[in-house]
C-alpha cells in the first residue's frame, strides 16, 4: 500500500457518504410513517373474545360475515370524545343495517367509566368493557385512542385509522368492507 | 518495554470485547427472561420508555403477552418478530441487525476501525521520522559556528 492515508481517506470519505444517502432517504420520509399504517392491513384480523356491557360473550367469529368496524377509545381521551358526534351520527343512520357491526373496544379504562360513558353518550352500538379489550388493543398494535379498524365480511383487515373519525370516514371505511 | 505496552493494550480490547459480548450463561428464570425482553420493546403509550419500566395498560398487557409466549416455548426472535410483525420496526427500542437497522450498527463500527488503522500509521510514521530535521543551512551553520567557537 503507497499511500494508506488516501486508502483511510477515501474509506472514511465512503462510510460519510453512506450516511448522507441515509441520511437524505429519510429525511425524505416520513420516519413515523409506519405509526399512521397499520401492518395488519389485508391480512386475518386477530381474534378477540369481549363481554358486551350486558355481559354477554362477543367473539370475532360471531361477526363473520359482515362487515365489522373495530373503534378503539377511551372515556378520558379527548380526541375520542371529539369523534364522539360522528359515531353517534353514522350508527343512528347505519343501525337499521345487519350487514354492518359498530364495536367499541376501550385501550385502558375502568368499567365503572366505560359504563357511564355508554349510558350518557347513548352508545348504541357493542361496547366491551373486560380484559379481552387490552388484548384486543395489544393484538391490533394499537398505539393511542382512538384507532379503528375495518373488517370484511371474510375477515381481512381492510382498512385503518389513526385519530378521529368523521362521518365521512365511518362510510368509507364501511364502503372498503363490504368491497363497494 | 513498548512491545509489552501494546501487547498489554491488545490483551485489554480482547478482553472489555470478551465480556461485552460473551452470552449470558446460566439459567434465566421466567421474569427475568420476560423482563429482558420488554426492555428491548417500546411502550407504545410512552414516551422514550421500554414495556418494562411502563406503567400503562398496554405496557402491563405487553409483558403479560410475553409471558404466555414465553410459557408456550416461543424463541426470543419469534417474540420479537411478532411484535415487529403488529407494531413496526419502530417497537424495537435498539435498531435490528437486518436491512437498514445494519447499516446503522455497521457504519460506526466502520468508522472506528478505519480511524484505528489511520492512527496506526500515523503513530508509526512519527516514530520513523522525527517532526523536525536539520536542513542543508542549519548544518552549515552549526558546523560553522563550532569551528569558530573557542575550545572548551
Amino acid at each position: 500500500m503507497k499511500h494508506p492515508f488516501r486508502w483511510i481517506a477515501l474509506g472514511v470519505g465512503a462510510i460519510v457518504v453512506v450516511f448522507a444517502v441515509i441520511l437524505a432517504v429519510n429525511v425524505g420520509t416520513d420516519p413515523r410513517a409506519e405509526l399512521n399504517t397499520s401492518r395488519l392491513l389485508g391480512k386475518p384480523a386477530p381474534s378477540f373474545t369481549l363481554t358486551r356491557l350486558d355481559g354477554t360473550r362477543l367473539t370475532l367469529a360471531d361477526l363473520a360475515g359482515k362487515t365489522v368496524i373495530v373503534n378503539f377509545w377511551n372515556s378520558w381521551c379527548v380526541p375520542c370524545r371529539d369523534e364522539l358526534p360522528a359515531l353517534q351520527t353514522w350508527y343512528a343512520a347505519h343501525r337499521a343495517d345487519t350487514s354492518l357491526v359498530l364495536v367499541g373496544i376501550p385501550r385502558d379504562d375502568s368499567s365503572s367509566a366505560i359504563r357511564a360513558a355508554a349510558r350518557t353518550d347513548g352508545m348504541g352500538w357493542t361496547v366491551a368493557n373486560d380484559h379481552g379489550a387490552e388484548a384486543a388493543s395489544l393484538a391490533y398494535g394499537t398505539r393511542g385512542q382512538p384507532e379503528s379498524f375495518t373488517i370484511s365480511p371474510n375477515g381481512q383487515v381492510v382498512g385503518s385509522i389513526i385519530g378521529p373519525m368523521t362521518t365521512a370516514d365511518l362510510d368509507r371505511m364501511a364502503a372498503v368492507g363490504q368491497g363497494l | 518495554m513498548r512491545r509489552a505496552a501494546w501487547i498489554v493494550l491488545a490483551v485489554m480490547v480482547v478482553g472489555v470485547i470478551a465480556v461485552a459480548f460473551w452470552p449470558h450463561g446460566g439459567h434465566e428464570s421466567e421474569a427475568a427472561h420476560m423482563h429482558r425482553l420488554a426492555s428491548e420493546l417500546r411502550c407504545v403509550d410512552c414516551e422514550g420508555l421500554s414495556v418494562a419500566d411502563s406503567s400503562a395498560a398496554s405496557a402491563r398487557e405487553q409483558r403479560r403477552d410475553i409471558g404466555v409466549r414465553i410459557r408456550r416455548g416461543e424463541s426470543d426472535e419469534t417474540i420479537r418478530n411478532a411484535y415487529v410483525d403488529t407494531f413496526g420496526e419502530n417497537i424495537l427500542l435498539k435498531p435490528s441487525n437486518r436491512g437498514i437497522g445494519l447499516v446503522v450498527w455497521a457504519l460506526p463500527i466502520g468508522a472506528l476501525l478505519l480511524g484505528a488503522v489511520g492512527l496506526a500509521f500515523a503513530l508509526r510514521r512519527w516514530q520513523r521520522q522525527p517532526r523536525l530535521t536539520a536542513s542543508a543551512d542549519d548544518e552549515r551553520f552549526v558546523a560553522r559556528h563550532r569551528s569558530s567557537a573557542p575550545d572548551e
